[in-house]
């Protein structure tokens, strides 16, 4: 799960950032309006996080111009202004949640596993395949009850995988959504985690489509 | 009429003037046109008087006997009717007198031989004229008493006359005389006249003045309608054509409501961008205290919250406090409601709550900033989203000149004992205990600065109903 953070206080950036990862997503920041259009413009983020008061181009506008653009990625605005005209106007400008500063660094985890949960499909928190199961709480998977224990790049490719459970995602797509932006990709290395993730489910999990890309399925 | 009266009072002032320039005016008018017209009739008086006193000097002779006679008798007839108020007559003045020349006329008095023929208008009485004689050619006039208590007007000229009888000349005093009320009657026929007339113009002046001052003070009176509609909120500046005396001042009323309002907004602004700039630093401050677990940790979280509080609730009151100094604001309703449904259904997505604005009649609109009204709404709304298990219904509607909104749950609803602490009447933000939600006693807050009110009640569908009452806007459309 790739989150796009935008926020133009450096130090909140930072914490954000940090935050995020430790939750295991990968992150992109931007501090201005033109950065994080252009970032967001990209279709890769499985959600953002958008401050309104932002350099140069505003949130709003930024928003409108991604939804104008078809990106429909759930986002969640942050914002110093808490009047209910605020709000009203980022939803209508295509926001998914609202979020006012200050915030509980929990609360922000929690309103963004809903709204990428949301996003797929999912109504509940545990994301569920055959014997497999993933609570987004706390990013913990299980096998029949027993806990696994996935390295981070290793829980966002199951992560992303069970978001999409039944669909083809290509491997483009997996490492899109895995890597930061600045981050050294390698879709060889994506292989590596899809046999290692192998190694730890129980066979048939993963399937490879040939020519495609991969499928997380329940077993029939 | 007190003078305060007189000089608060436009209209007063406008007719006390216009009336004293009436009455000044008629009465400068009556007396001019008075006197003119008496001095007319003194001269034509004096004018009748002299042209008798002629025809007597052209007519008078002696005759054989030494007699003065008339040739002509004088043709007026009134000279032969008694008392008739125009006399003349003739006193022979003695002998030697015109040779005493400028000698002193009371000794020549003595010599007259009064009334030695008369007009026969003074029947047997005798003018008593003063004693005089006037020079050759010379006419003396003079204020006589006459019969029947009259005082007469009279002229009198002396002429002396050849006596071929006597064969030396004679001298004759002619007098003519008329009643001053000749003259005076005239002039109290013209003066009643003259009076009627200026009364009858002087009424008809002030019924102008009066017609005036109302049609000239009309704009001001629909400048006061105009005023009250902005002060009622059914506009938001003053509308109408005014004279072009009246135009500026409204234009700069209405610049100065325009300037009011943006005053008001660039204040919203500053205490938008005073929380923002706050809150930044309130959010790295939390974020960087949650998950330590120390006493400075601890401090630093309860006190962000704290902070984060009261900023939230002063800031929503400067923004009412600001809102309630614009005249003329009026919001629809029911585009308020549809966005923060709009609102709701996106922010509580996760719930699957059955939102439900139930149909409005007609188009109510309250009387004040949209922004509050979104406030009061949006906390009501969100509060009742966050306690129903499944709905939420709202409906609005007007209610004897009020607007009234309703907002139903099927929550747990609260219990009528506590209702009043949570819209914390009385109690200061910075006494309220941490950790509740402000939303109900902040849109409490804002109904009272209104002028409406907050209810809670037991709802039909189980939970809490909230009934906001507030001031409506006519249905007047402002500008």
């Amino acid at each position: 799960m790739r989150i796009l953070v935008v926020e133009d206080e450096p130090l909140l950036q930072t914490q954000l950032a940090d935050a995020l990862r430790s939750a295991g997503y990968a992150v992109d920041t931007a501090g201005n309006g033109v950065d994080a259009h252009h970032l967001g413009d990209s279709g890769s983020h499985d959600a953002v996080v958008l401050d309104l008061g932002l350099p140069q181009i505003d949130g709003i506008t930024v928003l409108r111009k991604w939804r104008a653009a078809g990106r429909d990625m759930p986002v969640l605005i942050l914002t110093a202004r808490d009047g209910w005209h605020e709000k009203v106007s980022g939803i209508d400008a295509g926001a998914d949640d609202y979020l006012t500063k200050p915030f509980h660094m929990e609360e922000l985890l929690a309103r963004l596993r809903a709204l990428i949960r949301r996003a797929g499909g999912h109504a509940s928190a545990e994301l569920l395949c055959g014997p497999l199961t993933l609570d987004t709480r706390n990013g913990r998977a299980t096998v029949n009850g027993q806990a696994l224990a996935l390295t981070s790049h290793e829980y966002r490719v199951l992560a992303y995988l069970m978001h999409h459970r039944e669909q083809v995602i290509s491997r483009s797509d997996l490492v899109e959504h895995i890597y930061a932006q600045d981050f050294d990709r390698d879709s060889n290395t994506v292989e590596v985690f899809i046999a290692r993730l192998r190694k730890k489910l129980p066979p048939g999990l993963i399937e490879t489509v040939r020519g495609l890309g991969y499928r997380l399925t329940a077993p029939r | 009429m007190n003078l305060l009266a007189a000089r608060g009072s436009l209209r007063i002032r406008l007719l006390a003037g216009t009336l004293f320039w009436i009455a000044a005016s008629i009465a400068i008018a009556a007396w001019g046109l008075g006197s003119l017209f008496r001095e007319h009739v003194a001269t034509q008086f004096n004018g009748e008087l002299r042209t008798h006193l002629d025809q007597l000097t052209a007519h008078l002779a002696v005759d054989g006997q030494g007699h003065p006679t008339l040739a002509v008798p004088l043709s007026d007839p009134r000279l032969r009717l008694p008392y008739s108020g125009l006399y003349w007559q003739i006193d022979e003045l003695g002998e030697g007198s015109a040779k005493a020349g400028v000698a002193a006329g009371a000794e020549r008095a003595k010599q007259v031989a009064a009334g030695s023929l008369r007009s026969r208008s003074l029947w047997d009485s005798v003018l008593d004229v003063p004693p005089d004689a006037p020079a050759d050619g010379e006419i003396h006039r003079h204020r006589v008493a006459g019969p029947a208590d009259s005082m007469l007007g009279m002229v009198e000229r002396v002429v002396r006359i050849d006596d071929p009888a006597a064969g030396l000349p004679r001298s004759f005093r002619l007098i003519v005389a008329a009643d001053e009320r000749l003259m005076v009657e005239p002039v109290a026929r013209f003066d009643g006249a003259l009076w009627l007339a200026l009364g009858v113009l002087a009424a008809g002046l002030v019924v102008a003045a009066l017609v005036q001052v109302s049609v000239g003070l009309a704009p001001l009176r629909k400048l006061h309608g105009a005023l009250g509609r902005v002060r009622n909120g059914d506009a938001q500046t003053l509308v109408g054509k005014f004279p072009a005396e009246v135009m500026p001042l409204v234009d700069e009323f209405n610049s100065v409501l325009t300037q009011n309002a943006e005053v008001v907004e660039r204040a919203r602004t500053h205490a938008g961008n005073l929380a923002h700039a706050l809150k930044t630093p309130l959010s790295v401050l939390a974020n960087a205290a949650t998950g330590k677990d120390d006493e400075l940790a601890r401090l630093v979280v309860t006190q962000v919250d704290t902070a984060k509080r009261q900023v939230d609730y002063h800031l929503a009151r400067a923004q009412a406090a600001a809102a309630m100094r614009v005249p003329g604001a009026r919001t629809t309703v029911r585009p308020v409601l549809e966005g923060l449904l709009r609102t709701m259904r996106r922010i509580h997505a996760g719930r699957q709550l059955e939102l439900v604005l139930q149909p409005i009649a007609g188009d109510p609109a309250f009387r004040g900033e949209e922004n509050d009204l979104q406030e009061m709404l949006g906390n009501l709304l969100d509060n009742a989203c966050k306690w129903a298990r499944s709905r939420v219904e709202v409906d609005a509607r007007l209610e004897q000149g009020s607007l009234l909104i309703r907002v139903d749950d099927d929550g747990q609803g609260i219990a009528a004992a506590d209702r009043d602490a949570v819209l914390r009447r009385g109690v200061r933000a910075d006494q309220q205990v941490p950790g509740t939600g402000l939303g109900l006693s902040i849109a409490d807050d804002l109904a009272q600065l209104y002028g409406g009110e907050l209810a809670l009640a037991d709802s039909p569908l189980a939970g809490l109903r909230v009934v906001l009452r507030l001031p409506a806007a006519g249905s007047a459309v402002g500008g």
